[in-house]
């Protein structure tokens, strides 16, 4: 095995690019205790070429410098250390396990004790995959969330009251949001904002508003229903853009927020009822939305098919009542196993 | 091949055919620590400057791919170069320079990051030599995945969050000072670390219980 180490394949390694059966034999050749000098070589050039700082060393060496002068050694270092400095007598050898084993111990805690802190700060709602929740946020407001979606918000002091004079600088009432939900914003008699923010980089802010945010791989999109709300993104951090009452704002895949207008932007939440609004929905669409609210994995016979639209609004209480309901209106068959499923003409 | 090393190494017989693919540039740094142990036949003085002027650049950058911020990397590094002078026991150095350094460096880097993120508090086993150079294969490699994961979550991060993230790390600076660059609140800024350390943990906690369930 040891012949296929070198120094391309240790590179490739250290930026993370080598398959497991390559780190295994990389490991077996770590344990030759004479590899260890190549292995420490080798990162040193790998480390070379990638140097991630220009830090100066002369002034490091400087200080240094200046504090071993500073603290004339009591002891000589010769007297300190043994014979091999890489072996400690046997008490340190027990100290050292001991506190390792007390290491251990304190580290298992601390994970633990982690975990409960995070539960214990955030609260964070999940749904399944067909599965909607209503809930009432500290502060008041209301929130809806659709299948297979995440909200998380601050336990404590959300939407408590701040004394501040205007309310840009106050604590925002933040809440994080994966999936698709749909929100109603108590305003505050402060006036302290109410931040949405999704894993694409787009922040909703508003004072007291009724929206829908849609936020999945799929899509990012916001509309809006009464009241007003302002958009940030990475490229409008400096001009946030202001939503209007049926404004439908989407962010396509280079971060560009795009404004249009929607006669209804209720549709937007009609999943609060189990209602599907479809508009020219094409097939293809239907099916990404059945994989992200219910967890199907769909397949569509041809593209023609995919492409074949539905118009309306239709009530569904789970996801075999939307497949016989679209597979009537298209006329079309489907097949489902399980969690798969198969249109076909 | 071994020859060139330059140095005693008491297990020399023991380096595998692997060596045959060493480079010329693997060569010519092999020689550096060759100056170094010169450096250090002179005197202490000379011989440090030899070592930070070879290794503290690379070692800080090593490190920061562990910790958040440069400064960190910088202490990190600071204090392995100060230990090792004061202790006295670059006298007795076996193994080169570099294994050692690098050893110590990662030790601390690895230590330190993992008491931030899982909260722990309690002063890291520091230089102990013993640790540092006692390392099986598996922390080596889970050293090295550690850091790649860190690198992982950073590149993972929405685009805003990782440009603030960044902006501390590598510019050390303050949240205050990145609000007024970018132009947004403090609260925003911190909340954007906050997501960022909270991915940086998540990570950190899966390798946490993985080192655990197979280790221990």
């Amino acid at each position: 095995m040891e012949d296929i180490i070198n120094k391309a394949v240790l590179f490739d390694y250290f930026s993370g690019r080598v398959s497991p059966l390559q780190k295994k034999s990389i490991e077996n050749w770590l344990s030759e205790q004479g590899n260890r000098e190549l292995y420490y070589q080798w990162l040193h050039e790998w480390e070379l070429n990638r140097l991630q700082t220009n830090a100066n060393w002369q002034h490091v060496y400087d200080k240094t410098a200046q504090r071993i002068n500073d603290e004339p050694l009591s002891l000589q270092p010769s007297d300190v250390l043994p014979q091999n400095p890489w072996q400690l007598g046997r008490l340190g050898e027990w100290i050292s396990r001991s506190g390792m084993l007390a290491a251990s111990i304190v580290l298992v805690l601390m994970v633990c004790g982690w975990l409960f802190r995070d539960a214990l700060l955030y609260q964070t709602i999940y749904t399944g995959f067909g599965e909607t929740k209503d809930l009432t946020l500290p502060d008041g407001s209301t929130v809806t969330l659709n299948a297979n979606s995440t909200l998380r918000f601050a336990r404590f002091g959300f939407g408590e009251w701040t004394i501040a004079a205007d309310a840009a600088h106050q604590n925002p009432r933040t809440v994080e949001l994966t999936g698709e939900a749909d929100f109603s914003v108590r305003h505050l008699p402060d006036h302290q904002p109410f931040v949405v923010m999704t894993p694409k980089g787009l922040n909703v802010t508003v004072l007291g508003t009724q929206f829908t945010v849609f936020s999945r791989e799929r899509a990012t999109r916001v509309a809006l229903r009464s009241g007003r709300v302002q958009l940030t993104t990475q490229q409008t951090m400096l001009q946030p853009l202001m939503m209007q009452p049926g404004d439908l704002a989407t962010l396509n895949r280079q971060g560009k927020l795009a404004l249009t207008r929607t006669a209804h932007p209720e549709a937007m939440a009609a999943w609060k009822d189990h209602r599907f609004e479809f508009e020219q929905t094409s097939l293809r669409e239907v099916a990404a939305m059945l994989h992200e609210n219910y967890g199907l994995a769909v397949t569509i016979e041809n593209s023609q098919l995919a492409n074949r639209t539905i118009s309306g609004s239709f009530t569904a209480r789970n996801a075999n009542e939307l497949l016989q309901l679209i597979a009537q209106l298209l006329q079309i068959n489907y097949i489902r196993e399980n969690n798969h499923v198969s249109f076909t003409d | 091949m071994t020859e060139s090393e330059g140095q005693p190494i008491s297990n020399q017989a023991h380096y595998p055919r692997s060596m045959l693919h060493k480079t010329e540039s693997a060569v010519s740094i092999v020689d550096n620590e060759h100056i170094v142990r010169s450096a250090f036949t002179s005197s202490p003085q000379k011989g440090f400057e030899a070592l930070f002027r070879l290794y503290y650049r690379p070692l800080c950058s090593h490190a920061l791919r562990f910790v958040y911020t440069l400064e960190v990397a910088e202490d990190i590094v600071g204090e392995v170069f100060y230990q090792l002078w004061k202790s006295g026991a670059y006298a007795h150095i076996q193994h080169t320079y570099r294994t050692y350094l690098y050893a110590a460096v990662r030790h601390r880097a690895f230590n330190y990051l993992r008491d931030e993120l899982t909260g722990n508090r309690t002063p890291a086993s520091l230089d102990d030599i013993d640790d540092v150079l006692d390392e099986t294969p598996q922390t080596l490699i889970e050293y090295d995945e550690t850091f790649q994961r860190v690198e992982k979550v950073i590149h993972d991060l929405p685009p805003q969050c990782q440009r603030i993230f960044l902006m501390s790390r590598f510019e050390n600076r303050k949240n205050q000072e990145i609000a007024d660059e970018l132009g947004l609140a403090l609260k925003t800024v911190e909340a954007h670390m906050a997501r960022a350390l909270q991915q940086l943990r998540r990570v950190f906690l899966a390798i946490g219980l993985l080192h655990f369930l197979f280790v221990h």
